[in-house]
């Protein structure tokens, strides 16, 4: 089975020449046993018994390696895979939504929320010949019909991402004498981010944003708002995301997110888009035959205003975004249009904003491994000449992520995209910092802009894996 | 038929020898080993000396070595996962660039005819595309290609058009050629049951060797939609397997050198041996049939790693050895 993670994770090593569970070189821990030897012998299964001095056969435990052990390790990415369909999967879903029904006391059981992408929502528009709103709505009526207790969409969460990256760049940009601080790299792509910790690690991490992606800070979003706003402990609430790409259940699995004095996860399962297709043929659903229920919003009510999205393109605009509040905070310019020059090739493009003739700001987006190989290779010889670098794993951006629904019929993969690119294109624009909801998160959840609990709950931290060297030294 | 005659033996490398290439005149061999040096070796009077020693590049063995087709620089390939680009614009060989992103051995490197474009190989089972720009020294990723789902062991350039064809131990070979936005797999070549080891064209690029552990030598002929053998064709050309060398040789081939000058193919294997066949006359570019011309059995006291015709010399063969050496080696009556 080919492997679904981005590119730029499959690249990242081990030895291709054994198979994933021999590949694997992270000790495990076993519980041992105190006591004297015991013989232990194979069964015709393979499975393996201990027998003890008098005669008795214990079936012996294999060794588990969770997601959490393969992210800390800098051997394989790939043979994760295998964790990641056991952790994270539609059927986990089901079994967990179905546990929970069966809970007889209907106070005992856990809230399940979904989290809808924008890019998830655009695919399975564009499956279903929908708008992107017409789909958004039917989603939140199928994720209600088998069990879910609220559906948003993470617009919220993707405002205050980018307000988070356009303060931390200005922040970086008048703190430029700190090494690392310029150029300042996106950091919504956890692809991205796990190849930049596992062969890049300590020249290239400080350039990474410290902002959390869309996914995690809606992760914060659903475990401390809106838990607290339902008097619930965060691990009563059960957080499902619905995205493009596999790379994010990576993301999700990250330690960084998870909160030991209640033991749950920001985001509990990430769900590719193909997977919800997946459940929608299991249950035998059409999107375009359900009827449509207002998403919900984090404040309790629904939502009854039709999906907006962000300017900038299916990648979240972060370039977009960041440029024009610099443009504006650093040089009192007001930026009307953006124009991207394409470069090298069409996934790599350069934006400039000009002061008195001279350029005051240079920035790129570089998606797919060939453009991010050059955009590192540069900023290790100190030759990049942009401040601002919104770098993304798959080619095309997030709505061609790996999760994403793969064309049909006769459609190439080129038609479909330009057919995602347009839905995306004709939902509302939304200006994060022109909401009043943001305002309102940042006054009252947070304790203020840049606050402590602000700092805590919308940024984190990138750590370096230090390579291993393998037993295997190949000789030829 | 009067046997090769051995012109020379060159020692210097301390370890394995790996790779041995001509320059584009003829007059420099450039040679790469374990001992993490390349060596330059040129004719002084009668004899063959060594007219530089290139080091402290490279932290591991240096596995291959490319020149440019203007002769002024020279990649090596190294299982320190990088590539170096060595100029010798100002006379000696300085080391003036290096390639990094492959994630761990490079096996191969090789440069394009037109001087622009570099491609490389590695154990990361991925094909990167490199643009040259001569003038700023600067060498960019245009493009990783992942398609071979094991070690690559090997690329080579299309001699005339920007095309590259990879080997690798999932037993096929590969070509890549540009599309409109990026690089991809034209055409995927099977026939070999084992990894393949090297890959050569011929002169005109119609046609290309390859070599494998399975002890075998394939030809590849290219076919053209429309062809008159009736050879389907789906994409802009088909590769079709026309003849398979057999029985020569007892142990993996590992290098295989198609002689612009001559039309001759050496192969250099596990069993010591260099093997030199010619196509039989009268042969059918269809079904053709080549025979073995000549057999040097023992030419080397351990395995044969690398073989090289020189581009200007008729006849004139470098061949490389784990026991360190390297040995020169002329074919008469051509």
């Amino acid at each position: 089975m080919a492997s679904r993670f981005s590119g730029a994770l499959q690249l990242t090593d081990l030895d291709d020449f054994i198979t994933p569970s021999q590949e694997c070189i992270k000790p495990v821990k076993v519980e041992k046993k105190s006591g004297l030897g015991a013989k232990i012998k194979i069964e015709n299964d393979g499975s393996y018994m201990e027998v003890d001095e008098g005669g008795y056969e214990v079936k012996l435990q294999k060794a588990q390696i969770s997601l959490t052990d393969c992210l800390a390790c800098s051997g394989c990415v790939t043979s994760a895979e295998s964790v990641l369909i056991s952790e994270q999967s539609q059927e986990e879903l089901y079994k967990v939504l179905s546990q929970n029904a069966a809970i007889e006391d209907a106070s005992a059981r856990k809230m399940i929320v979904v989290s809808l992408s924008h890019q998830s929502i655009t695919s399975l528009a564009a499956k279903f010949s929908l708008s992107a709103n017409e789909a958004a709505v039917r989603l939140s009526t199928f994720f209600k019909q088998i069990g879910s207790d609220r559906v948003y969409d993470i617009s919220i969460a993707r405002d205050i991402s980018l307000i988070e990256s356009c303060r931390e760049f200005v922040k970086r940009h008048s703190n430029q004498a700190t090494k690392g601080s310029l150029p300042m790299l996106a950091s919504a792509c956890p692809g991205w981010v796990c190849y930049a910790e596992k062969t890049h690690g300590s020249y290239i991490l400080p350039h990474i944003a410290s902002t959390k992606s869309p996914q995690q800070i809606m992760g914060s979003l659903v475990k401390d708002f809106v838990s607290s706003s339902f008097g619930l402990s965060a691990d009563r609430i059960y957080h499902i995301t619905v995205m493009p790409c596999f790379d994010k259940k990576l993301e999700a699995s990250r330690t960084d997110f998870y909160d030991e004095i209640c033991s749950t996860k920001d985001v509990d399962c990430v769900i590719s888009t193909g997977e919800v297709e997946q459940m929608l043929l299991k249950e035998n659903v059409a999107l375009n035959d359900l009827d449509s229920t207002s998403l919900d919003s984090i404040f309790g009510n629904s939502d009854e205003g039709v999906l907006a999205s962000h300017q900038g393109g299916g990648s979240g605009g972060y370039l977009e975004h960041v440029m024009r509040y610099a443009a504006k905070e650093l040089h009192g310019i007001e930026v009307d249009e953006l124009k991207y020059k394409v470069m090298r090739n069409q996934d790599f493009q350069e934006v400039m904003v000009e002061k008195d003739s001279k350029v005051v700001l240079k920035f790129a987006i570089a998606y797919g491994f060939r453009n991010i190989q050059n955009i590192v290779q540069k900023i290790k010889r100190g030759k990049l000449p942009y401040q601002y670098v919104e770098i993304m794993a798959c080619p095309s951006g997030c709505l061609n992520g790996g999760g994403q629904i793969r064309p049909e019929d006769n459609e190439t993969p080129k038609d479909l995209l330009s057919r995602l690119n347009e839905i995306y294109r004709n939902m509302p624009t939304r200006m994060p910092f022109h909401q009043n909801e943001v305002e309102d998160l940042y006054d009252n959840w947070l304790g203020g802009v840049d606050s402590e609990k602000a700092n805590r709950l919308l940024h984190t931290k990138y750590h370096e894996v230090e390579k291993i060297n393998t037993a295997l030294n190949i000789k030829w | 038929m009067q046997q090769p005659s051995k012109v020379t033996f060159l020692d210097g490398h301390v370890e394995t020898v790996w790779c041995v290439a001509w320059n584009p005149t003829g007059n420099l061999l450039a040679s790469c080993s374990s001992d993490k040096t390349v060596r330059i070796w040129g004719k002084e009077g009668d004899g063959w000396v060594c007219k530089s020693v290139l080091e402290g590049a490279h932290k591991r063995t240096i596995r291959c070595v490319s020149w440019s087709p203007c002769g002024r620089f020279l990649a090596s390939a190294s299982f320190d996962g990088t590539v170096t680009i060595w100029d010798k614009e100002k006379g000696e060989f300085e080391a003036t660039a290096t390639l990094e992103g492959h994630e761990n051995e490079v096996k191969s490197v090789a440069w394009a005819s037109s001087g622009s474009l570099l491609a490389t190989c590695s154990r990361d089972k991925s094909v990167w595309i490199w643009e040259v720009d001569e003038d700023k020294e600067d060498y960019e990723c245009a493009s990783v290609l992942s398609t071979h789902t094991q070690d690559v062991k090997c690329v080579v350039w299309h001699p005339n058009r920007e095309e590259v064809a990879s080997a690798s131990y999932d037993n096929t070979i590969r070509m890549f050629c540009e599309e409109t936005d990026d690089w991809t797999c034209c055409n995927t070549l099977e026939s070999h049951d084992s990894t393949v080891w090297s890959i050569a064209f011929d002169k005109t690029g119609s046609r290309l060797a390859s070599c494998s552990d399975d002890k075998t030598v394939k030809i590849w002929q290219e076919y053209l939609p429309g062809n008159q053998q009736g050879v389907a064709v789906s994409g802009k050309r088909e590769w079709k397997c026309v003849c398979n060398l057999t029985g020569f040789h007892k142990r993996p081939i590992y290098n295989i050198s198609w002689c612009a000058v001559t039309g001759l193919i050496a192969t250099a294997c596990g069993d010591d041996t260099i093997c030199i066949f010619k196509e039989s006359l009268g042969s059918d570019v269809h079904q053709p049939s080549f025979e073995l011309l000549h057999s040097l059995p023992s030419a080397h006291l351990q395995d044969i790693n690398g073989v090289n015709w020189n581009p200007k010399i008729p006849g004139l063969l470098a061949s490389c050895s784990d026991d360190g050496s390297i040995g020169l080696w002329q074919v008469h009556n051509l």
